[in-house]
């Protein structure tokens, strides 16, 4: 399929491109992850923390929406960590090198640029390691070796563990003990915080609302990258609300991915949380 | 190259494909990927006289070839609308018709009159069929005579074209498309969504916060081309299809139930640039055959006449 024309704006340059791109190459790793790359030729540039939206070009009516991926690494070959939980992923897993995808992004606001003469402390849950990875290389490439704290289930929940452990101070957590100390990631993080401290995190939400009352505890600044469902990325189809504290919504595709901890009302988020309330009083 | 240009009553548009509300924002998010002008119309996302901030989430979730949505009709506003986005939109050349939505009459009123003091706006659409809100929307589209009075209160206030957003669950759609039809719209669009649910086996519980949400997306395109069927034989004003367009094949049978334009939705999600591939899409068929787009209107009925302007 063509890329469609799209004429020169005189009001803004384009933020984001809609792109046919092949697989470059698939790596598996263990039984879940996949790391995929893309050949995107002279498309915008992705920085830590923004993310794309993807979608197979055979893919016909079903799955019929693109699937939301942060980066993982930017530039001309862009990749994603992918874990196989559905659908979609089982499909890109499946992808050969020459497949072609619909690409469309950079999307949202990635990392804010470090804080001066703050430490970056990064907390990763599994497959959120991608765009603290992304950061960590960032933050390497300026002199700066951050510290990360990084937990899953089990050890193979723990892709790019070791690609990370050059370029970071790597503490590491499973739940079942079989890697790093055994508990929940956010048990690791209390003791690295300081006074100096800046939180990046990317996880399940409620590991990150554990890591931003931490942080809000020490009145250390934290910045969340959201996950939630969506169906376009670019703030038209409003599906990817996210409470905030004064009773309103923030749209993770544009106010985000990353956002400040603190703007998100953490007790009103999760994805079972309304579901369950309204299974609690079926009257209601 | 075959002509392209339709008209709505007294709308004119360069060519049949417009955008459906709720799927392409306030139109500019588009315009990173081409140039939206190009398109016959475009419809804004609902607007209400104050801005709303819409439904707790989750608020969406995928389905078989289709999705669920329950926003809540989230908006920024009419005032907002005219003051931060008609501009760039009528500076851009835009077809921008104005979908509303209201609690009652008179709210709807007042919407229409605000609206018709916009030269930017060329239409008025009026929704009454979202399901996703507790009052207004659909309580006025399953009911012919709630719905005639609603189109007629709308109606004396502006001199602007108004159409009227069909549910495809009123027990029966044509009734309340006659009533609008009586009560002075120049169009009917169908259809809107339909409700429907969905469960996550594995955290036991809904998927979507509000429970119920509307179904959109290729899974309801024969539910929209049978209805859009059935409109245009009981109707004298022209029937805009829409519901599980993603392809120019997807419009054309809409096109040849009788519609006069279509309305590209969901599509818009998955693939930015769906409604100018939809377009471009038409432009060929058209091509190839040596027919304009009037010319395919209506043409797989016994009765072609049917869907040709009155």
């Amino acid at each position: 399929m063509n890329r469609p024309a799209r004429p020169p704006d005189p009001h803004t340059a384009p933020r984001r491109q809609y792109v046919t791109a092949p697989l470059v190459q698939s790596t598996r790793i263990g039984e879940d992850y996949r790391i995929m790359s893309f050949d995107v030729a002279d498309a915008i540039a992705a920085r830590p923390g923004q993310f794309l939206m993807i979608r197979g070009a055979n893919w016909g009516a079903a799955p019929l929406l693109a699937r939301p991926m942060s980066y993982l690494a930017g530039g001309p070959e862009p990749s994603i960590l992918i874990r196989v939980v559905g659908e979609g992923t089982t499909r890109m897993a499946c992808a050969r090198p020459g497949d072609t995808f619909h690409l469309l992004g950079p999307l949202g606001n990635g990392w804010q640029p470090p804080l001066p003469h703050r430490r970056p402390l990064l907390v990763a849950g599994g497959v959120g390691v991608a765009p603290l990875l992304f950061l960590a290389r960032a933050l390497s490439e300026q002199g700066v070796r951050a510290v990360v704290a990084y937990g899953g289930r089990t050890d193979q929940d723990l892709p790019l563990c070791d690609e990370l452990g050059h370029i970071a101070d790597l503490h590491l957590s499973t739940e079942d003990g079989s890697r790093g100390t055994r508990g929940l990631v956010t048990e690791l993080v209390e003791p690295l915080l300081g006074p100096d401290t800046q939180v990046c995190t990317c996880g399940p939400e409620p590991m990150m609302a554990k890591v931003a009352g931490l942080c809000a505890a020490h009145d250390v600044p934290c910045e969340a990258s959201l996950e939630t469902a969506m169906a376009c990325g670019f703030g038209v189809c409003l599906g990817c609300a996210v409470p905030t504290g004064d009773a309103d919504y923030l749209y993770a595709c544009v106010d985000g991915p990353c956002v400040d901890a603190r703007r998100v009302d953490w007790s009103r988020t999760g994805r079972t949380a309304p579901a369950s309330a309204a299974r609690r009083s079926p009257s209601s | 190259m075959t002509s392209q240009v339709v008209r709505i009553g007294s709308l004119e548009l360069k060519n049949p494909v417009l955008t459906a509300s709720g799927t392409f924002g306030y139109g500019l998010e588009y315009a990173d990927f081409y140039d939206i002008a190009e398109l016959g119309g475009i419809c804004t996302k609902g607007l209400s006289l104050l801005p709303r901030s819409g439904n707790p989430p989750d608020r969406v979730c995928e389905t078989p070839a289709g999705m669920l949505n329950a926003i809540g009709l989230a908006n920024i506003g009419v005032e907002a609308f005219c003051a931060e986005k008609l501009p760039a939109l009528q500076a851009r050349g835009v077809t921008v018709i104005a979908n509303i939505f209201a609690t009652g009459a008179q709210e709807f009123a007042m919407l229409a009159q605000r609206l018709d003091q916009e030269p930017g706006v060329c239409a008025l659409e009026l929704n009454v069929s979202c399901p996703n809100v507790k009052s207004g929307g659909i309580q006025f589209g399953m009911n012919p005579e709630l719905c005639g009075e609603l189109t007629r209160a709308v109606r004396t206030v502006t001199s602007k074209p108004v159409w009227v957003k069909m549910s495809p669950e009123a027990p029966d759609v044509v009734a309340v498309a006659r009533a609008c039809e009586a009560a002075g719209a120049e169009a009917i669009t169908a259809i809107n969504t339909i409700r429907g649910m969905a469960i996550d086996p594995r955290t036991m519980s809904v998927r979507l916060a509000n429970r119920t949400g509307g179904l959109s997306g290729p899974a309801i395109r024969p539910i929209g081309v049978r209805i859009v069927w059935d409109l245009v034989g009981a109707l004298r004003i022209p029937v805009v299809g829409i519901g599980g367009i993603a392809t120019a094949n997807d419009a054309l049978e809409y096109l040849l139930a009788g519609a006069r334009a279509v309305q590209v939705g969901t599509a818009n999600f998955a693939d930015p640039a769906a409604a100018y591939r939809v377009a471009a899409g038409i432009r060929q068929y058209c091509g190839e055959r040596g027919l304009s787009v009037e010319q395919i209107i209506g043409r797989a009925r016994p009765d072609p006449g049917s869907g040709s302007p009155s």
